[in-house]
């Protein structure tokens, strides 16, 4: 059994090399209401990865120049804006910042950010009801402290329960994981040989095919969805079947967050009518 | 129309007509009905002038703070902020030269009534009633020349505080971005509560002096004058 690659095959063993299956998701833990200072505020665990995520707003239109507030207050919805950082900290080696003043440095890391700014934005301003606010902006700030694989993922779930802290009016929830293929066995030829796995891990992905898919609406509702390397079209079905499952499964454990915040809030109300 | 006592987010709560949306609630612009947007308890707000609308607002219960295990039920749900004039009760987090830094912990509304503060008893400075406590610390700075009313150049910080003494002022500026500036310069004003160096409580004996009642030593405070 080959120890160094990061899953076994499938036919030969059912569990991955965190003790997984390939249907299971990693240990999910997130608080609500985490900041006092923030309108709404969240920090969630995937795993090894960490992230906290604060929404500020709706609020007005901030002012970057004269052109900038224009063009906000003419607006009849909310912009919904993301802003990412990832903590030099995160990864498995220290990063260093702004090498050369913003020369090639971190370029690919520069990409990458802007990428899940704009799925971040975009999905949000997909399910917020945004016309309840218009000349108004939300922006959702993620920081990542700790980064182990599904970044995206974990800051799509991160912003879903921080603006239910903050009380923006949602369609519904997003919620995202990420699924992937084993890698293929050494005879390739017959082609058959990957299956797709869920909520896959940083580092020893390699060989990985990695791909994120983000759910939304009534359930079923795919309305974010990321692929991060080129997969055989075959296998496409059955990744997206396989990330809407453990999307199904990352609802029910925001669900269970957000319903404990509001038994407290209730208790808190409950408590101070009694007095 | 009155406001249920528990809202939900969603929950209609008046017309726009007779309302405006606060914090923690919506305007549903087809229907022009204010909803909520969080779970709690609507608070009406009246308006300063007879012509505006009264406010409804759903204040967001704040997370408690992990480092102190402060009961719930006495940290109020509403930010209660110092303003100039309240008296706060604080807990000395640095010593420095030019001032003492404090991290304010209780909040009494301004105009206390000192009588019934009196009344609660002890050097302590009775209990939570009519005080807040905060949900966060606020940092605050008595800056030397607030310590006290006299001899004002003479006062030596490190001789009337000692970090983790328990202090209370009152707040004379709202100061700086990062700190409110607080006075001990008044008879009750200034430690109330302190340890010595070898860890035990200490009670006041005089304007200026802690004694521990365990190794008979005494050490320099400004104390604050107990009821």
């Amino acid at each position: 059994m080959p120890l160094d690659t990061s899953t076994y095959h499938l036919s030969h063993a059912l569990l991955r090399l965190d003790g997984r299956r390939w249907n299971e998701l990693r240990r999910l833990h997130a608080q609500i209401s985490t900041q006092a200072s923030a309108d709404g505020s969240s920090y969630l665990e995937m795993g090894n990865t960490k992230v906290i995520c604060t929404v500020s707003g709706p609020g007005e239109v901030r002012g970057g120049g004269g052109g900038g507030r224009k063009e906000g207050l003419e607006r009849e919805n909310a912009i919904v804006n993301a802003e990412v950082s990832i903590a030099g900290f995160s990864g498995v080696e220290r990063r260093k910042k702004g090498i050369g003043g913003g020369g090639g440095g971190g370029k690919g890391d520069r990409r990458t950010m802007e990428k899940i700014q704009n799925v971040i934005a975009a999905a949000f301003t997909d399910i917020v009801f945004t016309h309840l606010y218009p000349h108004s902006t939300i922006v959702i700030t993620v920081h990542i402290l700790s980064s182990d694989g599904s970044i995206l993922a974990a800051s799509l779930n991160a912003a879903t329960l921080a603006l239910i802290d903050a009380g923006v009016p949602m369609k519904d929830y997003v919620v995202a994981c990420t699924s992937g293929l084993t890698p293929p066995a050494a005879d390739i030829g017959e082609g058959d040989a990957s299956d797709p796995l869920l909520d896959l891990r940083g580092g020893g992905g390699g060989e990985l095919r990695f791909w994120g898919g983000g759910g939304g609406g009534g359930g079923e509702r795919v309305c974010v969805c990321v692929m991060e390397s080129r997969v055989r079209v075959e296998r496409v079905e059955g990744m997206l079947a396989v990330g809407v499952d453990g999307c199904k499964q990352v609802r029910e454990i925001l669900d269970g967050v957000v319903r404990a915040q509001g038994r407290r809030v209730v208790g808190s109300v409950v408590r101070q009518g009694g007095r | 129309m009155s406001l249920p006592h528990l809202a939900y987010p969603g929950l209609p709560l008046g017309p726009s007509s007779l309302y405006i949306p606060g914090p923690g609630t919506h305007l549903h612009t087809a229907s022009s009905t204010i909803h909520a947007s969080l779970a709690g308890q609507p608070i009406l707000t009246t308006p300063p002038s007879k012509d505006s609308k009264p406010t409804i607002s759903i204040p967001r219960l704040l997370p408690s703070p992990t480092h102190t295990p402060v009961l719930s039920e006495k940290v109020s749900n509403v930010n209660t902020l110092p303003s100039v004039g309240s008296v706060v009760l604080g807990r000395v987090t640095r010593v420095r030269g030019r001032g003492v830094e404090v991290g304010i912990a209780v909040v009494y509304p301004v105009g206390v009534d000192w009588g019934a503060l009196a009344g609660e008893g002890g050097t302590v400075g009775g209990g939570q009633e009519g005080g807040c406590v905060c949900a966060d610390e606020w940092a605050a700075v008595i800056r030397k020349e607030d310590v006290r009313a006299t001899e004002k150049e003479k006062v030596v910080t490190a001789e009337g505080f000692r970090v983790g003494d328990v202090v209370r002022g009152v707040v004379i500026s709202l100061g700086d971005q990062s700190n409110y500036y607080l006075s001990t310069a008044r008879n009750e004003l200034g430690v109330i509560m302190a340890k010595s160096e070898a860890g035990h409580t200490m009670h006041p004996i005089s304007w200026n002096e802690f004694r521990d009642p365990v190794t008979g030593l005494t050490e320099g405070r400004k104390v604050a004058k107990p009821f």
